[in-house]
């Protein structure tokens, strides 16, 4: 069973190699621009590039979870799913995971390139790099989340981030001042631990409430 | 379709005109009452002088931000188990009246915080979640909007609604963490040296006030659902031609 769910996430996303590399691209896209628009001055941009590369994450995880079962939902596979035996709380887990591994990870996987790039301390580097791996899957369950409430929609291109970016606030305070304890010494467990905490708290409940909230969507 | 849920709602819709009507006569005197004892008898601060005299509107305003939000949540968890009507709209009805307290709290704290904290505002742990509040009402709102099908959207925001309620203390507390952590300006938190009683009880009096407000906007807006709702139907157009 899951071997078959793991099998077919894999080969939808291998299909079109586009869904791997765009979030990568758009990521260093956005990097980019931040200089352009702030200076180049070393000072500054080594201050707020912790900050930055969040906000970058934020972005792309927004824009990656915003039509999620958009296709799905018009080929009728979330019908399959909900009146099928299977347990498609497990079907939504491995979705959830699959989507981060293909828009997250890479973006993590790139963070040492990204720290050479705008000089970003060994330190510094590795925090941003905790801070995203416990970070992101829960952006990315929130934002799935999202794009299931609006899934009656026939347009919800920004209402999605709109209704859910507050819900991304815990995540964000803790990752930021983790980073930021970090850069003047101070000990950051705690940050960490509250991250862990919230991870643990949204992953194994999320797939119950996407299917709760699919039901609803569907049941009209 | 229901025939006794169709008649809870009309019950409710013949009942209350009169009530409501009653209870906006009520709060308008006890408004008056409130701002003679507030501006006059109580007495003046000898920290902050009279300016913290807007503390009657914004206390309790801040309050019912928070109170309504409750109250959304908890009839639209009722709706979602029971699917009763009138607290699917009571749910959504409440959106507009809680994003309402939740400015005019932002905007008193924000005119309160000029002379006290010298500027109007300052990313202050409560000023920031009463803040993510305002988007949190927001959000449900329009999420409400954009759906067609109202009751299939009274669905979906009771569901964001409760949701957001877990998260409301996770984001209080996680701001309240952060604000605490780097505080910038030393500001001179509002420390309550436990108020005196003739300045305390205006405010229990004013919280009473706006509770009592609350209720009649409360009960007029849920008419007015249910008449959007019912406007088709035949009891509606009877009741509304005697």
């Amino acid at each position: 069973m899951i071997k078959a769910i793991v099998k077919t996430e894999l080969a939808i996303y291998f299909r079109n190699l586009n869904s791997i590399f765009l979030p990568l691209i758009f990521f260093f896209l956005i990097l980019s621009v931040f200089p352009l628009i702030l200076g180049t001055d070393k000072i500054l941009l080594g201050k707020i590039i912790p900050g930055m590369i969040w906000i970058t994450v934020i972005l792309t995880t927004l824009l990656s979870s915003n039509n999620f079962f958009r296709d799905d939902f018009k080929n009728g596979v979330i019908e399959t799913y909900l009146t099928s035996d299977a347990s498609i709380e497990l079907v939504l887990f491995f979705r959830i995971v699959s989507c981060w591994v293909f828009t997250c990870l890479p973006v993590i996987i790139f963070i040492p390139l990204v720290s050479l790039l705008f000089e970003i301390s060994f330190q510094n580097s590795t925090i941003i790099l905790l801070t995203l791996i416990l970070g992101t899957p829960v952006l990315i369950s929130i934002g799935i989340f999202g794009s299931a409430l609006t899934l009656g929609l026939a347009k919800n291109n920004i209402l999605t981030p709109v209704i859910i970016i507050p819900f991304y606030i815990p995540v964000l305070i803790f990752s930021a001042s983790a980073i930021e304890a970090v850069s003047i010494g101070l000990p950051f467990t705690m940050q960490i631990y509250i991250l862990l905490a919230l991870l643990v708290l949204v992953l194994p409940t999320m797939p119950y409430l996407l299917k709760y909230t699919l039901e609803l969507s569907i049941n009209n | 379709m229901n025939i006794s849920k169709i008649a809870n709602l009309r019950f409710f819709y013949t009942r209350t005109e009169s009530i409501a009507f009653i209870l906006s006569i009520l709060s308008f005197l006890l408004f008056c009452i409130g701002i003679y004892w507030g501006l006059y008898i109580a007495p003046t601060d000898y920290l902050q002088g009279d300016s913290y005299r807007i503390m009657y509107v914004h206390v309790p305003a801040a309050w019912l931000s928070l109170q309504v939000y409750i109250i959304m949540a908890f009839s639209g968890f009722i709706a979602l188990v029971w699917k009763i009507k009138i607290m699917e709209i009571a749910s959504i009805q409440c959106a507009p009246i809680g994003a309402f307290f939740t400015i005019i709290a932002l905007i008193t704290g924000m005119i309160w915080g000029k002379p006290t904290w010298g500027t109007y505002w300052v990313w202050d742990a409560m000023l920031t979640s009463e803040l993510i509040l305002l988007f949190l009402y927001i959000g449900i709102m329009v999420l409400y909007s954009a759906f067609s099908d109202k009751r299939q959207a009274v669905k979906v925001t009771s569901l964001l609604a409760i949701i957001g309620i877990i998260n409301i203390p996770i984001i209080h507390y996680s701001v309240e963490w952060w604000n605490t952590l780097h505080q910038g300006p030393t500001v001179t938190k509002f420390e309550k040296p436990s108020a005196h009683i003739t300045m305390l009880l205006p405010l229990l009096y004013m919280l009473f006030t706006f509770n009592v407000y609350f209720l009649t906007v409360f009960i007029k807006r849920v008419r007015l659902g249910i008449y959007l709702r019912e406007k088709n139907s035949k009891w509606l157009e009877e009741y509304l031609n005697d």
